[in-house]
């Protein structure tokens, strides 16, 4: 097949076959191209500007026509066919002000927590009796009977490297050693680490919580002895730049080298959240004795290098829902080798260990009131339940309220707007923008906000169609059929780019009314799956960072949660690393967690047509059935009169 | 009555032992709920639920099966009212009536059309599913060669309608070691006609015109020790019969009321003309049957009847889908554009409405996809340039258009380097997200 | 000891609509139809009494129509090439009801206009005194502008204008509130579509006796077990007291039907099909059985054997049988 020479940025050059992608190609040259979506070409993110042209463009989705006449390409959906000349603009700079980082809170330690009595992890100090002539003891001996007689325990495990360096380590502190066990198993306790001489009592036994999100990996610096939670930290996942949904990193995980690379994507993260925690609370890596991950179960197969691709095919199973602990080692992180690392349990492919977690960190399975527990993210998981019986579903919201896949959504930045006001009369907007300023676009809680208000105004009605009839500029036919005027252009700031307005076009609206039907499907599927009715729920659980803006009037007006007394909703931020927390620290809080996995029930939404129905009945506003929502029923009854 | 989950898992253990091959106690309690799953797969059950569920999930409706020489059709077992809300299971069989007043070669001529006919409809083979065999001689001989010479032109299973018991008995001589249906037991015959279905082993017709009749019948015979009953509430017209037959199956599910817990058997053909036939047989089908018997083989009419009953009994918890195929879209020829799409119903009707809306002729290729929209379906590895391919052969898609072009849904654009692959010549086009973008599309870059 | 029948006592009902206006009442009707009113499922009898029988339309088109079946361009012969005339062959079937359907454009294919529209409804209405439904075409943009004109001309009427769909209904019903008229608001099979179109419509202030809805149905073999279901479902919420589902159901089996392979193919196909018209004529009158079972209150059909047959086959159901 004919050879081609493509150059990147007139400096790197690679010889791909006639039909490569530019992607590929540039991949080759070692010139990193971003790919949120995974190379679906749903993003646009990839657009490179040829500048000698020899391809050929499959899609050019997301490009305008006069984008490919100024010879913008889609690098994922390009193919070379002659020699090419390309460059690479320079990456749009990713804010880095994380939600996560925006609210660190006080964590308190849980009451009544006692190393002592809860953690799995223990730290000795033992002073050993020197061999001599008339003690020819062996080390190892010497080492265990000192365990023995001095803490009281009978060592069950040891790796060949820890043997290896015994000696020289009792040497080293002069007989005097700390040493570090995990006791899990209480049969057999494990060595973690001996270390030269004695540490005083105060000094911190360190610990993390991880929480692999599909979009933000978290991490806590937790001292085990006393509970506390010393550094909070959290970044992007890597892996975001290989598709920005599970189901983009299954498949990219799933050809030739991707998932080692998927692996590593998501080890360099973590690796950086180390150095930067470890940075803050001024120790080394090493000293951190056990990591508790939580993830949902694509994130969890893909850390530990097991094939995913079960996961999106039908009937949808993981290879493995509960793993053993590992070493840290053999996992890849690079703190204390022999550290253990406990993945906690997930249930099934869709509901995974962040949701155990945060089924622990709500409480609900430990009391009797019947809890809804929701963890809104690109999937929305739900459960319902109490101390007697819990199900569970997922529902595939999307990332509309993540700001993705709306045409001027965006991540909750700087420059978002993040709430938003309509004039029921004049049609006119006010809105805030997250740290002031002039808007570059709208992030989850905007969207959310923009569509209640919306709706109020009667700019849109129930089926979510625009009004064109009203007095007002600001609704006006666009691209996509009819859309608002949230914000003129010469209002926005957008980069050094021409000024555009920022709209919510009709399909941005049919997007995010599929969302939250998505979510409220679930609701009314869990709760009709064990004949429980929805509105005889105590409490209405919010996880996820998204759940910390969410303005509860605005969601129930629009349908996206139960209409039930404010009272009712508590917010929880994100209460998966809240649950790999409490599990690090607390043995009985991570048996709380195993006994949560095996009894929690999973339904299948695509089992049947019921979630289709649920669906279809919730794509409306606020909903087919106006009868669950009679608050807002009540809100709109005015409107209804004057015109009739 | 039946229970919900939760009702049934406060009677199961609650230990999540997962012996019964299901995560939880619950999981095995919503099966159980379902009846998709039997009891029994509990080894730890108190023997006091036990009893409380075997209650609740016995058959309110008799399952009754006819064979003869390998073939069977089952009736009954029947659990709601409308197939929405579960679904219906047992076909009512189609059976075609001849009577002993036609010779031995007369019955084998009307009989052989209607056994070989056979007729393919979305890939499945419908048939008659037996034929029935009614005295009009009132004499045994006469009616047991009628019999013969029926069982000499079909192996399917048999239906003998008469009254006296005399000749029914010289019917059933014919039918060794098969499992026919009698008709009918009445007030004035049923002794004799139970003790007939008693020892030659047939399911029996219990016949009356009033319900109250009928379940003293079916008490009177089911003591007898006669269990497979089937009743004929005995009303011809369309207003009469759709009555009994809703208050029957009514009775039995919903007040458990097992004297009318049997399949019905309904005679389309007494109505005589083509016209009625037709309708009354239809409202057998959608509306509780479990036999119907015709008179007049007419394939014409055979056919769609047939079809209506495989539509009424499709499983209607199964997502709603359209057939796969290649549709018309306003009149297209060979140079109008060719679109793909999923064959989920809701994708379907939202592609086609946006483009017929606009008056844009086009071709519109449904692959097989289980019924799933098009992200899922590619999430699930359900529409993938390997089917889409094999639809584009499957269909015959070359053979209608001048230009190799196909049009994929924005949502996949992936795809399409490997459809380029997969179907090597033809230009893949990459169209937009939304259905409601199509028209807009089509217009400019088509 | 006698059983007892379990009985249904549904607090909910059937909105009654009264399709076309008498001279009395500002139209220039004949005979009016009114439908709906059911307290019960379809045909039980014994729980509650019909106030009204399911009607039939007789579908015509305001041009000799190009996609037909010929075996129903052979039966209505050159009286199809009139409007006026095909709607008194129409009436004289026996129908209640009229289903006036436009086209896109004129044989020529020039497109159709709002002149030409009004032209053909008024001739449909001088020949005839039934009550008339007037369909548009089906593309949203040209049936907003001819079924407005439509609606303008012939005020007072109550004429059923339609399609109303979800993404195109507002015109439509603004003219029909305008001018006296009713619609019917069409969704694709499934029970949440028909209700948030009905309130969708509802919520522009046309009173809900002034609307119909059409569930669509599938033919018999294409999807009628869908259509079926949905029926049943949206009548058993109006009887449970529903208000948004509380209206008469419009279906059309004839336009269903005659679009299969099994109406329009009468060569190269199975043997196993049999006759070609007679098998037409069955697919006509069973899709429409199952239909006026599942609670259809309007059936659109074409063929007029097919109406003979739904018509005996409406008498005999809605007839108060004589049960011991």
């Amino acid at each position: 097949m004919a050879e081609h020479t493509v150059v990147f940025d007139a400096a790197a050059e690679v010889s791909v076959p006639r039909g490569t992608l530019l992607a590929d190609a540039a991949r080759k040259a070692g010139v990193e191209i971003s790919q949120p979506c995974g190379g679906q070409g749903r993003c646009g993110r990839c657009a490179v500007k040829v500048t000698k042209d020899g391809v050929r463009r499959r899609s050019t989705l997301r490009l305008s026509a006069e984008d490919v006449e100024a010879g913008y390409a889609l690098a994922c959906q390009t193919v070379v066919e002659g020699d090419t000349e390309v460059t690479v603009p320079a990456q749009e700079k990713i804010a880095r002000l994380l939600t996560t980082d925006r609210t660190v809170a006080q964590v308190q330690v849980p009451t009544g927590y006692s190393a002592a009595a809860d953690q799995t992890i223990k730290r000795f100090g033992l002073t050993l009796t020197p061999p001599s002539m008339v003690d020819q003891t062996d080390d190892w001996s010497r080492f265990t009977a000192g365990l023995r007689q001095q803490a009281g325990i009978e060592l069950g495990h040891i790796s060949l490297p820890l043997m290896r360096q015994l000696g020289a380590v009792l040497r080293e502190g002069e007989w005097q050693v700390t040493v570090v066990l995990d006791l899990a198993e209480e049969a057999a306790p494990r060595l973690i680490a001996a270390l030269p001489g004695l540490l005083p009592d105060s000094a911190p036994l360190w610990g993390a919580a991880v929480d692999i999100g599909t979009t933000t990996v978290s991490l806590w610096l937790v001292d085990l002895l006393s509970g506390e939670v010393q550094v909070q930290t959290a970044e992007y996942n890597r892996q975001i730049s290989r598709g920005e949904d599970v189901i983009s990193r299954i498949i990219y995980g799933s050809k030739n080298d991707g998932g080692q690379e998927m692996r590593g994507l998501v080890l360099e993260s973590i690796g950086q959240l180390l150095e930067r925690g470890c940075r803050r609370a001024k120790i080394d890596a090493s000293e951190v004795m056990k990591m508790t991950i939580v993830g949902n179960s694509t994130m969890m197969h893909l850390l530990l290098g097991i094939p995913a691709a079960s996961i999106r095919l039908s009937p949808f199973v993981t290879a493995v829902n509960q793993v053993p602990p590992f070493r840290a080692e053999d996992v890849g992180i690079g703190i204390h080798p022999e550290a253990t690392v406990d993945c906690i349990p997930g249930i099934a492919s869709y509901v995974g260990a962040d949701i155990t977690a945060g089924v622990l960190s709500s409480g609900m399975d430990d009391t009797e009131s019947i809890s809804l527990f929701i963890d809104i993210g690109t999937n929305g998981e739900i459960v319902l339940g109490s101390h007697d019986w819990l199900v569970t579903c997922a529902c595939s919201a999307g990332p509309a309220f993540e700001g993705a896949g709306v045409m001027h959504g965006m991540r909750a930045t700087r420059g978002a707007i993040e709430e938003v006001w309509i004039n029921g009369s004049t049609y006119e907007p006010s809105f805030r923008v997250i740290g002031g300023g002039q808007p570059q676009g709208v992030c989850g809680s905007g969207l959310l906000a923009l569509l209640a208000e919306m709706f109020l105004t009667g700019i849109l009605d129930k089926g979510g169609n625009l009004n064109s009839s009203l007095p007002t500029d600001r609704v006006r036919e666009g691209e996509h059929g009819l859309e608002y005027v949230i914000s003129w252009g010469h209002e926005t700031k957008n980069g050094d780019g021409p000024a555009n307005d920022i709209v919510i076009t009709r399909v941005d609206v049919d997007n995010l009314i599929r969302a939250k039907a998505s979510i409220y499907a679930g609701f009314t599927i869990l709760a009709d799956s064990v004949g429980f009715p929805l509105e005889a729920v105590d409490q209405v659980l919010v996880g996820g960072s998204f759940g910390k803006y969410i303005n509860v009037e605005k969601a129930v007006q629009i349908g996206l949660l139960p209409d039930m007394p404010w009272e009712g909703f508590q917010f929880l931020g994100n209460t998966a690393v809240k649950g790999a927390y409490l599990a690090l620290l607390d043995k009985h809080a991570r048996a709380r967690i195993s006994d949560i996995a095996s009894r929690m029930t999973y339904i299948e939404l695509s089992a049947d047509n019921s979630f289709f129905e649920a669906f279809t009945s919730a794509l409306f506003l606020p909903h087919t059935d106006m009868d669950r929502f009679p608050t807002v029923a009540k809100a709109l009854q005015p409107e209804l009169e004057t015109e009739e | 009555m039946a229970l919900s989950g939760i009702q049934i898992y406060k009677m199961l253990p609650r230990t999540n032992c997962k012996d019964c091959g299901f995560p939880t106690c619950l999981a095995f309690a919503m099966k159980l709920a379902a009846k998709q799953v039997e009891l029994a797969l509990c080894p730890h059950v108190s023997d006091e639920s036990k009893a409380e569920l075997a209650e609740s999930s016995a058959p309110p409706i008799r399952l009754v099966t006819l064979s003869a020489n390998g073939n069977s059709v089952k009736a009954g077992n029947e659990v709601v009212m409308f197939r929405h809300e579960k679904t219906f299971y047992n076909m009512p069989g189609l059976f075609l009536r001849v009577k002993d007043d036609l010779s031995p070669e007369a019955i084998k001529a009307a009989i052989a059309p209607a056994e070989a006919f056979k007729v393919n409809y979305v890939g499945i083979d419908l048939t008659m599913d037996g034929f029935a065999v009614e005295s009009v001689s009132g004499d045994p001989a006469t009616f047991a060669a009628a019999v013969k010479a029926t069982r000499g032109a079909t192996k399917r299973p048999l239906v003998l309608i008469s009254g006296d018991a005399a000749v029914m008995a010289a019917g059933l001589e014919q039918l060794d070691g098969e499992a026919p249906l009698i008709c009918s037991a009445n007030s004035d015959n049923w002794e004799a006609m139970a003790d007939l279905a008693k020892s030659h082993k047939a399911a029996l017709t219990v016949s009356a015109t009033s319900l109250d009749e009928l379940a003293e019948l079916t008490g009177k015979i089911s003591a007898k020790g006669v269990e497979d009953l089937v009743l004929d509430p005995a009303f011809r017209q369309l207003n009469s019969s759709l009555i009994a037959a809703t208050q029957i199956r009514r009775l039995a599910l919903r007040k458990n009321f097992r004297a009318l817990g049997y399949p019905m058997i309904t005679f389309p053909g007494d109505a005589g003309d083509v016209g009625r036939v037709s309708v009354q047989a239809a409202q057998a089908i959608a509306k509780y049957a479990g036999f119907v018997v015709i008179d007049e083989f007419l394939p014409e009419m055979v056919y769609p009847l047939l079809v209506l009953r495989q539509n009424i009994y499709t499983d209607p918890q199964k997502p709603i889908q359209v057939q796969p195929g290649l549709y018309e879209i306003n009149n297209p020829t060979a140079d109008s554009p060719l679109l793909v799409t999923t064959n989920f119903s809701i994708t379907y009707f939202s592609v086609a409405n946006e483009v017929e809306g606009a008056g844009l002729p086009a071709w519109l290729l449904v692959t097989e996809a289980e019924g799933m929209s098009v992200l899922t379906a590619w999430a699930a590895g359900k529409f993938d340039s390997e089917r889409i391919a094999k639809d584009v052969k499957r269909f015959g898609v070359a053979e209608k258009i001048n230009k190799k072009q196909i049009v994929l849904p924005g949502h996949v654009a992936v795809l399409s380097g490997e459809l380029e692959e997969d179907m090597p010549g033809w230009e893949i086009r990459v169209g937009p997200r939304e259905a409601v973008d199509l028209p807009g599309f089509m217009r400019d870059a088509l | 000891m006698p059983i007892e029948i379990p009985k249904d006592k549904w607090p909910g009902s059937v909105r009654e609509i009264t399709l076309g206006a008498t001279a009395a009442d500002g139209g220039t009707r004949t005979s009016t139809v009114t439908v709906g009113g059911e307290k019960a499922l379809p045909y039980m009898h014994f729980e509650a009494q019909m106030p009204h029988k399911p009607v039939i339309a007789l579908e015509i088109r305001d041009r000799l129509p190009d996609d037909w079946s010929t075996l129903l361009l052979e039966h209505w012969g050159d009286t199809a090439k009139d409007p006026a005339a095909w709607a008194k062959a129409a009436e004289a079937t026996g129908v209640e009801l009229l289903q006036l359907t436009l086209s896109l454009t004129d044989a020529d294919g020039n497109p159709n206009t709002p002149e030409n529209a009004v032209a053909v409804v008024k001739s449909v209405l001088a020949a005839t005194g039934l009550p008339l439904l007037v369909f548009g075409t089906g593309q949203a943009e040209m049936d907003n502008v001819l079924l407005v004109a439509v609606a303008e001309a012939t005020q007072g009427e109550r004429l059923v204008l339609g399609i109303c769909e979800d993404k195109n209904y507002r015109t439509i019903v603004a003219a029909a509130m305008a001018n006296g008229h009713l619609v019917n608001g069409r969704t694709p099979m499934d029970v949440n579509l028909s209700k948030q179109l009905n309130i969708l419509i509802s919520d522009m202030g046309l009173p809900m006796d002034r609307i119909l809805m059409d569930p669509t149905t599938g033919a018999l073999g294409y999807g009628i077990e869908y259509g079926f279901s949905v029926m049943e479902r949206l009548r058993m919420a109006a009887l449970q007291g529903d208000s948004m589902t509380q209206q008469p159901m419009l279906v059309t089996p004839g336009f269903e039907a005659w679009k299969t392979k099994e109406s329009k193919v009468g060569k190269d196909v199975p043997a196993e099909w049999g006759d070609w018209l007679k098998r037409a004529i069955h697919w006509e009158t069973m899709t429409a059985t199952a239909l006026i079972e599942s609670g259809a209150d309007i059936v659109v059909l074409r063929h007029p054997e097919s109406v003979k047959r739904i018509r005996v086959a409406i008498d005999e159901l809605s007839a108060v049988p004589e049960m011991a």
